[in-house]
């Protein structure tokens, strides 16, 4: 048993550069805390683990379905206010806010959803941009519950230290990257919805034409994608005590589609690798306030003119090769499949 | 060719952002100084004119302190040291609260001043309140901020606010202002019965409360009607459908509450119309310097909340202060300047307490009775509502109201209000428009 994991270790993980990178850095991370101690090192840490869920999240609903949505940050707050009212007005501790508010995410990834059965392409993602929009009005008019433009303040942490913090922040994200790289893996062979999503972005009408019912698979798209972002918000919500308009915000919505597309759309890891370069960077460019954005915008333009794909799938790129009969990944230096001895060059 | 000369490209760009910042830090540092320093965090949104006023004021103050020999704790000399940091709180709250962090743990600020928005400055003060940094407001009017120090003495006791005074009190200020206008048009015009207030509020959350405030006490303080509340938007370009609406009410006086640019049309259009209306209030682009050719000289006789106008002594500190910044920076000094007498409190305090300690300068701050430029300072203390807040008041803290007359921005109150008169205030003028209309 033990040497058949090792097997399938060593031939999904060791022999594919990606996946061993992947691994290193993962290791890398949880291995910080015993580096240093630092508290902004660690918040920088735990707000880019939050802010890869929200990415990955947008990528599973609009990289791998195609339903471009503008508004993400809908349920990354819905989840924030709905779990910090919870914790205010009802006492609740975050373990038991932090699940609801991402179902109440889910709730709003169905009513976004709604629409979305009628609309296609840009027309979807104008409606789904004025989401948010509709929430912080409401917001604004109950003002008394909500707290307005001031939100609601003083939410119970998460934990009493940092390091636990970094550490929940971690393994939420690992468990939910995993979790939505499975669901959106169109090789599984334990879920189907991954060539589903595939087949729906790129041909709906041909989809629905094979007998796949893919209202109930966008509806999924919505609630899996309103879920994950919703974990993040609340999350989010309870480490910085706060839960605001900013959580509903347009530059927020935006962000989450930057950080993917300078990973790399359609990827899942692209999101994740996308938003431990931006977030880390942007604070490192606190030294120079002045240019820190130009900067920022620099480096997002010229990637994406020489790396379309964006930067992971670049370098994956660089390092694999798939193998033309098995399509099997291989080392760059590979000039035989290592499973089928097919010829790469 | 073309990849190597991209790869060329992305390194060096990749280096320059490795390279600038530690240049830049390098460029920042001042040699190692002789003397000790108190480091001072100013925090603010840096690309917006708070941001900017709250540094300005601070290097003023730096200046002024360093100059005249440092802060001296039990016999040794301390310089100020400032550091500057952008909150991004404005677009970021996150960005905010992680940016305080940086302030203290990295850059080992000893204390720490400024904050705008009440949505960033919640979390900068929880962060500032986990490491015991005191934290002196200037920015944030929102009163929840020091009701926490009243809620968990303990914990939020290093939050003080500086400047602004609390936003009930602005409630207060906008009515004293408008009973002043009122009596004087009463008299003026020689209005019979009873003077009509048109509220004209942008659409914005800190405007909801105080136009049901003003719907309330504008019938029952100062025995006026109110004809109706009108809500442009705080970006509208156009307001004159809400102007024929409030001529055809009957209105004599407009009350309004405004802080975005929609200020500019508003007061444009009231003159370009020849509105015979009246108004006074809060309408914050009435206090930049630009206001007059902003609004191609309409915006004559419009009456706004202030907290600085030329040559109005508030206390004997304030026409230095203010000759000193617009000479510096050739604008007038925003309430966000107020980082000035910020750092001057915070001088007295650890002078008065010996040390750098935060506890021990907690309990000096609240014995603060200081002359300061917008007027005699003393903390809101632990018995009250707000701990910590600005005492505001006669003989305290109170604010002007300045008024835009032949183009020159003039402070018209408080003028024997409570027998508070600052030196340099005049009359408030009835608009020209309005007289002319009454004589026919």
């Amino acid at each position: 048993m033990l040497r058949r994991l090792l097997k399938d270790f060593q031939g999904d993980i060791i022999a594919v550069p990606g996946r061993l990178l992947a691994l290193i850095f993962f290791i890398m991370l949880l291995l910080v805390p015993l580096v240093t101690n630092e508290p902004y090192i660690l918040r920088t840490l735990i707000f880019a683990n939050i802010f890869a869920i929200f990415a990955v999240s947008w990528d599973l609903l609009s990289g791998y379905t195609g339903q471009v949505n503008f508004g993400h940050a809908l349920f990354f707050g819905v989840a924030a206010y709905t779990s910090a009212l919870l914790n205010l007005k009802m006492g609740m501790p975050p373990w038991a806010t932090i699940p609801i508010g991402a179902l109440a995410a889910v709730v709003a990834g169905v009513v976004v959803c709604l629409p979305a059965l009628r609309l296609r392409g840009p027309y979807l993602s104008l409606v789904t941009l004025a989401f948010p929009l509709i929430l912080l009005g409401i917001i604004f008019t109950f003002t008394g519950f909500t707290g307005g433009e001031f939100g609601v303040s003083g939410l119970s942490r998460v934990s009493n230290s940092r390091v636990t913090d970094f550490y929940i922040s971690f393994g939420v994200m690992l468990v939910s990257v995993m979790i939505m790289w499975k669901l959106t893996d169109a090789k599984s062979a334990l879920v189907r919805t991954g060539i589903i999503f595939h087949a729906i972005r790129e041909d709906e009408i041909t989809a629905r034409a094979s007998g796949i019912n893919t209202i109930r698979y966008k509806l999924l798209a919505f609630a899996v994608g309103g879920f994950f972002a919703g974990i993040a918000g609340a999350f989010h919500a309870h480490f910085m005590r706060i839960a605001g308009p900013s959580n509903l915000d347009l530059f927020l919505s935006f962000q989450a589609i930057i950080w993917t597309v300078f990973g790399g759309i359609t990827s899942i890891y692209g999101p994740v690798v996308g938003v431990y370069i931006m977030y880390p960077l942007m604070e490192f460019l606190r030294v120079v306030p002045e240019i820190r954005m130009l900067i920022f915008a620099g480096i997002v333009v010229i990637i994406l003119l020489f790396m379309p794909e964006g930067i992971a799938v670049f370098i994956r790129d660089k390092m694999e090769q798939t193998c033309p009969r098995c399509k099997l990944s291989n080392v760059w230096w590979r000039k035989t499949c290592r499973a089928c001895g097919a010829n790469l060059r | 060719m073309r990849k190597r000369l991209v790869f060329s490209l992305i390194a060096c760009l990749l280096a320059l952002t490795i390279l600038v910042p530690g240049c830049a830090k390098e460029a920042a540092q001042p040699k190692e100084p002789a003397t000790p320093t108190i480091k001072i965090g100013i925090i603010g949104p840096m690309k917006f004119v708070q941001g900017q006023h709250h540094w300005f004021g601070a290097e003023l103050a730096r200046d002024e302190i360093n100059a005249a020999g440092g802060i001296i704790v039990k016999g040794t000399k301390y310089l100020v040291e400032l550091i500057k940091t952008d909150s991004n709180e404005m677009l970021s709250p996150t960005d905010a609260a992680a940016a305080m962090e940086r302030l203290i743990t990295v850059d080992k600020a000893d204390f720490v001043i400024g904050g705008f928005r009440t949505e960033g400055v919640f979390p900068m003060q929880d962060v500032a309140m986990d490491y015991k940094k005191i934290f002196l407001g200037a920015g944030s009017a929102t009163k929840e901020l020091c009701m926490k120090v009243k809620e968990n003495y303990n914990r939020y006791k290093y939050w003080f606010r500086v400047t602004p005074f609390s936003n009930v009190n602005l409630v207060n200020n906008s009515l004293l202002t408008l009973g002043t206008a009122g009596a004087i048009m009463k008299q003026g015009l020689g209005i019979q019965g009873k003077i009509k207030v048109a509220i004209l509020a942008e659409q914005a959350t800190w405007a909801d409360a105080m136009v049901a405030a003003y719907q309330a006490y504008v019938p029952q303080k100062l025995g006026m009607d109110v004809v109706g509340a009108w809500r442009p938007s705080a970006t509208a370009t156009d307001v004159t459908a809400e102007l024929s609406a409030i001529q055809a009410s009957g209105a004599h006086i407009i009350l309004t509450i405004i802080s975005g640019p929609v200020g500019i049309p508003f007061a444009r259009q009231l003159g370009e119309l020849q509105i015979p209306l009246a108004s006074v209030g809060i309408n914050v682009e009435s206090q930049k310097d630009g206001f007059m050719s902003a609004t191609n000289n309409y915006g004559n006789f419009e009456t706004t909340l202030n907290t600085y106008a030329k040559g109005v002594a508030i206390t004997s500190k304030t026409n230095a202060f203010f000759e000193a910044f617009v000479k510096k920076h050739g604008q007038t000094p925003t309430y966000n300047a107020g980082t000035y007498d910020a750092i001057y409190v915070l001088k007295a305090a650890i002078e008065r307490a010996g040390s750098l300690d935060s506890d021990a300068v907690v309990v000096e701050l609240e014995k603060t009775d200081m002359e300061t430029t917008a007027g005699r300072l003393v903390f809101m203390g632990k018995d009250t509502d707000t701990p910590h807040d600005v005492t505001y008041g006669p003989g305290y803290v109170t604010g002007i109201a300045t008024q835009w007359q032949n183009g020159e921005m003039k402070a018209v109150w408080p003028l024997n209000w409570n027998n508070v008169t600052y030196p340099g205030t005049v009359q408030w003028q009835i608009p020209d428009r309005v007289i002319k209309a009454y004589k026919k």
